[in-house]
């Protein structure tokens, strides 16, 4: 598939942002800020990588912060009461997020429910998990014990990359996050299971013409479940990165990230109508969103006022969205007009 | 010819709730067959092509590939048996390519799932060859006309290399010489031993290009016949049936009242949107009934939305009762006295999940407010009264609407605009999917209410429904307002050849 114009906006709009940020906001066009940009932001690109695919196949996952919680939550208790060395725990926690999401497309599918009402049940099903698997409830005095297990803590890792290759001699490098890494890795793998599988055109085909999917024999069934464990899998990789960072975890772990996520997939092109997008525009969205936050925090905007101007961003790309929609529409309709 | 059909459907039937769409229907057809498939609107063509193939599942029956029986509602088995199929409506995903539709869903892999772009570019360059069929493969199919998409469409089936092609309606949106095209593929597969299955409203098509003919009517099968065995107007007759074509003709002898009291209640002159519809110019006087038809797609519909402001129209002007009027919404075509009951009652007429009283007094809730407040009663009792006019079956206004038969449903709708009393009822189809009593009972309340000095306007594409009912006839065709009739001055081979003339 040819990169569309609208991933051009998109570098266009970040750029500029970027651009004007660096102008305007005290300290913003520094290796410092950047590097808060991508320890901070990585993980959020992540989850938005896994939201495409929900949103791609026409339906959305609300419960991606909920199964950062549940997954962090079973790490903690893997780790401090189980002790079950990382390299055992690492999988098995990316297993348990997978089956998580997998459990949404299953409740999809098979009660024909609205996925956003499926998700939203899960959302609360899967917080209350993780109140009652809480280890720092059921073993006193866990709570104040830092996991320190080196596969897990090892993730929160940054490199040198200007050091190592001599450009910090040129031009003040950040320090890369492992995250940022991980991210890039994600990304490279679903990008490339959209674009060049046999499963990734079906994503498409479910998303744009759900009959036509049927109709043509694809296992619609599956290839939503398969979106929604994909989905749950990020939020898994998510939820590793922010445990590794904090040493702990918390039952309010990831609250309210569903909205940052779903956010960048929108800003990225993923369109609400589904069939639509890829998922390099949401790694992009997330950053993107990144900036404007951690510009105005520069600036001095309060905390409050920029949850209200997530809320906003959400909104103008959802209208986007639906501009974009309508005017296909109007453009068919003209079609019609023109083939008779 | 082998002895056993490629494809054969035993004693189908389907049935949505209180509406039998098909009925013990039969169809056979051997290898190297052109079979053509024909009935008016509703008479269960599309409902026996998707049960062929696997769309939907049938109530009762079966069918069988190559005398052996089929799994029924699963269209993976089907097409893994070879029975491929040209849709009525789009099955192409719009954001993705040309390419990629043609084998939506079965891309050619090189194992692990990975695409194998190359084979599938040159197959499909080989395909397109073969066929004569002119596509962009990288095209995105969203961004084509329509009429490409419909090559598209064609291309898909094709690739497919079925033993059996039903094809439905696939000429609707192409011009002549791709129609020409398409049919040269058909005796191409013909020749090589394909099964067709043929919809088409087009008589011409299917003597050019057809050997047998199954007619459906009311979801029934009614009649076989080798194509070189029948004439034209035996085929319409049997479409439409006998006994109404009879009926009709003893109808027409009474109450024709073209022009109705004489006095002009809408007039429409030269009503223009561009690309759609082009200087429509027509009366309807108060007491009569104007029936406007044509084939699907020749904008009938488009020009009544444009009238009653739930649409806009570029130039010309529309009076009623001699005052020029323009409505930019629904609502002041409703505040000026005409109704509009639209052709899919379902999604855009009735509220399925209230009572028969609700739906008859949604339009009309204004009339009860007492205060701000409700008056039952007043409902009540209107409600009792309409019912009881229009026959509603069975007379019981607690009863919900979704389990009412579709006649019945119909003559709700119906009630729910004439308590508006409106001055111009227009109806769009109002006897789509409605049994033969039903129909009889809807076209006595459009007469009373032309009887009672309303301006009627019904778009049908059901002629017998038009020669029963009209006091004038209007003949549209590809957004044209061809000619008007007097009803009882035009006989239904005129009309049907006045429609069919530039098609």
């Amino acid at each position: 598939m040819k990169a569309r114009p609208a991933i051009f906006a998109l570098l266009l709009f970040f750029a500029a942002t970027t651009g004007l940020f660096s102008l305007f906001a005290p300290r913003f066009a520094t290796a410092s800020n950047m590097e808060n940009l991508m320890s901070g932001f990585s993980f959020v690109a992540i989850l938005a990588i896994g939201q495409a695919f929900p949103i791609l196949v026409r339906g959305i996952d609300l419960s991606v912060g909920a199964i950062v919680a549940v997954v962090g939550m079973v790490t903690f208790d893997l780790s401090l009461m189980f002790h079950v060395p990382g390299f055992a725990v690492l999988p098995l926690v990316l297993i348990v997020g997978t089956l998580a999401g997998a459990l949404n497309g299953a409740l999809i599918v098979s009660l024909r429910l609205q996925p956003f009402i499926a998700t939203l049940a899960t959302l609360a099903a899967y917080r209350g998990l993780v109140y009652s698997i809480s280890g720092r409830q059921l073993v006193p005095g866990l709570s104040t014990t830092p996991i320190t297990d080196k596969w897990i803590t090892g993730l929160e890792n940054y490199f040198d990359i200007g050091g190592m290759t001599g450009l910090s001699h040129a031009i003040a490098m950040p320090w890369f996050p492992l995250s940022f890494f991980v991210m890039l890795a994600v990304l490279a793998v679903f990008q490339f299971i959209l674009l060049k599988t046999r499963f990734g055109r079906d994503i498409y085909t479910v998303g744009g013409n759900f009959e036509a999917a049927r109709l043509a024999g694809i296992k619609t069934n599956r290839v939503i479940i398969a979106a929604y464990s994909i989905s749950g899998f990020c939020a898994a990789m998510a939820a590793l990165l922010l445990v590794a960072r904090l040493t702990t975890s918390t039952e309010a772990l990831g609250t309210g990230m569903e909205l940052s996520a779903i956010a960048a997939v929108v800003i990225g092109g993923v369109s609400l109508q589904g069939g639509t997008g890829s998922v390099f525009g949401p790694a992009l969205g997330a950053f993107l969103l990144g900036i404007v936050l951690l510009g105005l925090t520069l600036l001095g905007v309060s905390q409050f006022v920029q949850q209200i101007l997530t809320g906003v961003i959400l909104l103008a790309a959802v209208s986007y969205d639906r501009l974009l929609v309508l005017r296909q529409q109007r453009r068919l309709k003209a079609n019609l007009a023109a083939g008779h | 010819m082998s002895v056993t059909p490629l494809i054969s459907g035993k004693g189908l039937t389907k049935v949505y709730g209180n509406f039998v769409a098909l009925a013990d229907a039969s169809i056979a057809v051997m290898a190297g067959e052109v079979r053509a498939l024909i009935g008016s609107n509703g008479a269960g063509k599309s409902t026996l092509i998707k049960v062929l193939t696997g769309a939907i599942a049938p109530t009762l029956g079966t069918v069988e590939v190559e005398g052996v029986i089929a799994p029924l509602g699963n269209p993976t088995e089907m097409i893994a048996r070879g029975v491929a199929c040209i849709y009525q409506h789009s099955n192409l995903a719009p954001a993705m390519s040309v390419l990629d539709n043609i084998y939506l869903g079965r891309q050619p892999t090189r194992g692990f799932g990975l695409l194998d772009r190359k084979t599938q570019r040159a197959n499909a360059l080989v395909l397109l060859e073969r066929h004569g069929i002119d596509l962009d493969l990288d095209a995105i199919v969203g961004a084509l006309p329509t009429v490409k998409q419909k090559e598209v469409e064609i291309a898909k089936a094709l690739a497919l290399d079925a033993k059996v092609l039903l094809m439905d309606e696939p000429t609707g949106w192409l011009a002549a010489a791709d129609v020409a095209r398409l049919h040269d593929t058909i005796r191409t597969l013909k020749a090589r031993g394909v099964a067709i299955v043929y919809i088409s409203h087009m008589l011409d098509e299917i003597f050019a290009v057809c050997d047998t003919m199954t007619i459906m009517r009311d979801g029934k099968v009614i009649a076989e016949s080798a194509v070189k065995d029948i004439k034209r107007p035996k085929v319409v007759e049997l479409m439409v049936g006998e006994k109404l074509a009879r009926d009709s003709a003893g109808a027409a002898l009474v109450g024709r009242k073209p022009r109705g009291s004489g006095a002009v209640r809408l007039g429409v002159q030269n009503l223009t949107k561009r690309g759609v519809f082009k200087n429509v110019s027509f009366d309807v006087h108060a007491g009569e009934i104007f029936c406007i038809t044509g084939l699907i797609g020749s904008k009938r519909t488009e020009v009544m939305h444009a009238l009653f402001g739930s649409d806009q129209f570029d130039s010309g002007t529309v009076e009623l009762d001699g005052k020029a009027v323009k409505f930019g919404h629904p609502a002041e075509a409703m505040a000026a006295g005409i109704g509009f009951v639209t052709e899919d009652r379902h999604r855009e007429g009735l509220m399925l999940g209230l009572k028969v009283t609700d739906n008859l007094v949604m339009a009309t809730l204004k009339k009860f407010w007492r205060f701000g407040l409700l008056d039952r009663g007043g409902i009540e009792r209107s409600a009792k009264k309409s019912i009881l006019d229009l026959n509603v079956q069975p007379p019981d206004g607690r009863k919900l609407v979704k389990l009412l038969s579709g006649g019945n449903q119909q003559k709700v709708l119906l009630g729910k605009w004439l308590n508006l009393s409106p001055r111009v009822i227009i109806l769009d189809e109002p006897t789509v999917g409605v049994d033969v009593g039903a129909k009889a009972e809807i076209y006595a309340i459009l007469r009373a209410e032309r009887d009672k000095g309303a301006a009627v306007l019904v778009v049908s594409s059901d002629l017998e429904e038009v020669m029963t009912v009209a006091d004038r006839i209007g003949i549209m065709v590809s957004g044209q307002l061809k000619a008007i009739h007097d009803a009882d001055k035009v006989t239904m081979s005129q009309v049907v050849n006045e429609i069919g003339e530039a098609a």
